[in-house]
């Protein structure tokens, strides 16, 4: 196997996967791999099925390598069929994907807050495994942004960039996605006092 | 500021430069309401624990396995002295120019009816029964997209119309998943592929197996849901898949 340490840039790196050379090809993937399945990863929870993404997401990029010309970051160009893949899996599966540029006001899937969850605070840590189911039942497309900001770090500019949608829209899913994510947060705390 | 105000002004306040204009209000409201210094907590803390779930799992080396399978099966990793110096489209060899020549329009023929697709949005009633037909085989151009100069046009129209007959790629999934049998373009293709590069037929088979129920799949959620801008791109980049695959072959088989 080829040693995947990282000799060249990735602009070199580029420039000879489109000639072919398959050691250009294992920097390219072994440099964002990580991102793309961590991406993937928190999208569908599951961890063979985000392999399976991530693997059609490289395969997607590798195969129109020699269209890229560099008008965007390379990691901007990855992430955004990253998350057109992952999207495209989730609405055949039938589930809502709702375009960004859709204000979403129902909050018709925000648990019930009647419940004692005013009383309940959010300090402190919060468990992780909660944290992620509570993410797992945001809508796609709060869960996308939500991901590429809070959880991979991207900025606002560049997830505009890898979803399509403008840099306010993008601040205001996460606020929503923020916002839900609380709400289900408080909920799940409240269910578990009363089961004890 | 009240509390309204706090809610219309997070979006922009909570993680980016602090705004002159609004932050010493905020701050004072925030500092005095412990509704909204609960709320701004809470947010906060919920965006400094998502970190934690950053990329801290890597994908397990037999993704990078299949990948390079992958890739090498489609010829895209090549030895050095292989690599091509010409461009794809254009036979080298006169004595094999007439092969798969028809690949050319063929490969141009899906890149033009996946844009005209993408481009043109059908009525939702038109889309549900007749999109298919419309949308693939009107968008047959006069001349393909992309040919080499040395490529004919009215034998090229004729097959390429004939790859464009939604025969494997169309229609609205119903009843249970039977495997459409293969266009009598993708037929052409493997005997081809067979011919030329018998050991490669298998991998170019199911690649076209893949690529066409990505196609038939999207194109019956198009086909629901015809105002998904960003379904319709991806349909587009199927038949780019699709018509990469065939270049790719070309390229290959020459």
């Amino acid at each position: 196997m080829t040693d995947p340490k990282q000799r060249i840039t990735e602009a070199e790196a580029i420039e000879q996967a489109k000639q072919g050379h398959e050691a250009a090809f294992e920097v390219l993937y072994h440099l964002h791999k990580r991102r793309v399945y961590s991406l993937c990863l928190r999208m569908v929870s599951n961890p063979a099925q985000a392999e399976d993404l991530a693997q059609e997401a490289f395969l997607q990029l590798f195969r129109k390598i020699s269209t890229f010309r560099g008008e965007s970051a390379f990691s901007t160009w990855l992430h955004r069929m990253t998350v057109n893949v992952v999207l495209m899996q989730l609405r055949k599966k039938g589930l809502p994907v709702v375009s960004l540029e859709e204000t979403l006001d129902a909050d018709d899937e925000a648990p019930r807050k009647e419940f004692g969850t005013k009383d309940v605070r959010l300090t402190g840590s919060i468990d992780r495994l909660q944290l992620q189911r509570a993410i797992d039942r945001l809508p796609p497309g709060y869960r996308t942004v939500f991901v590429l900001h809070d959880i991979e770090g991207f900025e606002h500019n560049e997830i505009a960039e890898i979803v399509g949608c403008s840099i306010g829209n993008s601040k205001s899913q996460l606020h929503k996605a923020r916002l839900k994510l609380r709400d289900y947060l408080k909920f799940m705390r409240a269910e578990k006092a009363k089961t004890g | 500021m009240t509390c309204s105000d706090v809610q219309r002004v997070l979006p922009e306040l909570l993680d980016g430069a602090p705004d002159g204009a609004f932050q010493t209000d905020f701050d004072t409201h925030v500092k005095s309401c412990p509704a909204c210094s609960e709320l701004v907590s809470d947010l906060k803390l919920i965006s400094s624990e998502a970190r934690q779930l950053a990329a801290t799992e890597e994908p397990a080396p037999r993704v990078w396995v299949r990948i390079a399978a992958e890739l090498r099966a489609e010829g895209l990793i090549r030895e050095p002295q292989s690599a091509p110096t010409r461009p794809i489209l254009i036979p080298t060899s006169p004595r094999r120019r007439w092969s798969a020549w028809w690949l050319v329009p063929v490969a141009a023929a899906l890149l033009a009816a996946g844009s005209y697709v993408v481009s043109h949005k059908p009525a939702p009633q038109v889309a549900k029964q007749q999109a298919p037909a419309t949308s693939v085989t009107s968008a047959v151009p006069e001349t393909p997209a992309v040919t080499s100069p040395s490529v004919p046009t009215s034998a090229p129209q004729q097959l390429a119309q004939k790859s464009a007959q939604p025969t494997d790629i169309v229609g609205p999934a119903v009843g249970p998943a039977v495997e459409p049998a293969p266009s009598a373009e993708d037929q052409q293709f493997l005997s081809v592929v067979s011919t030329r590069a018998p050991s490669m037929r298998a991998t170019y088979e199911n690649q076209l197996q893949a690529v066409n129920a990505d196609i038939r799949e999207t194109q019956a959620y198009v086909d629901r849901n015809p105002g998904d801008a960003d379904a319709r791109q991806h349909l587009m980049d199927a038949y780019q898949q699709k018509a990469l695959l065939y270049q790719i072959a070309l390229d290959r088989i020459q």
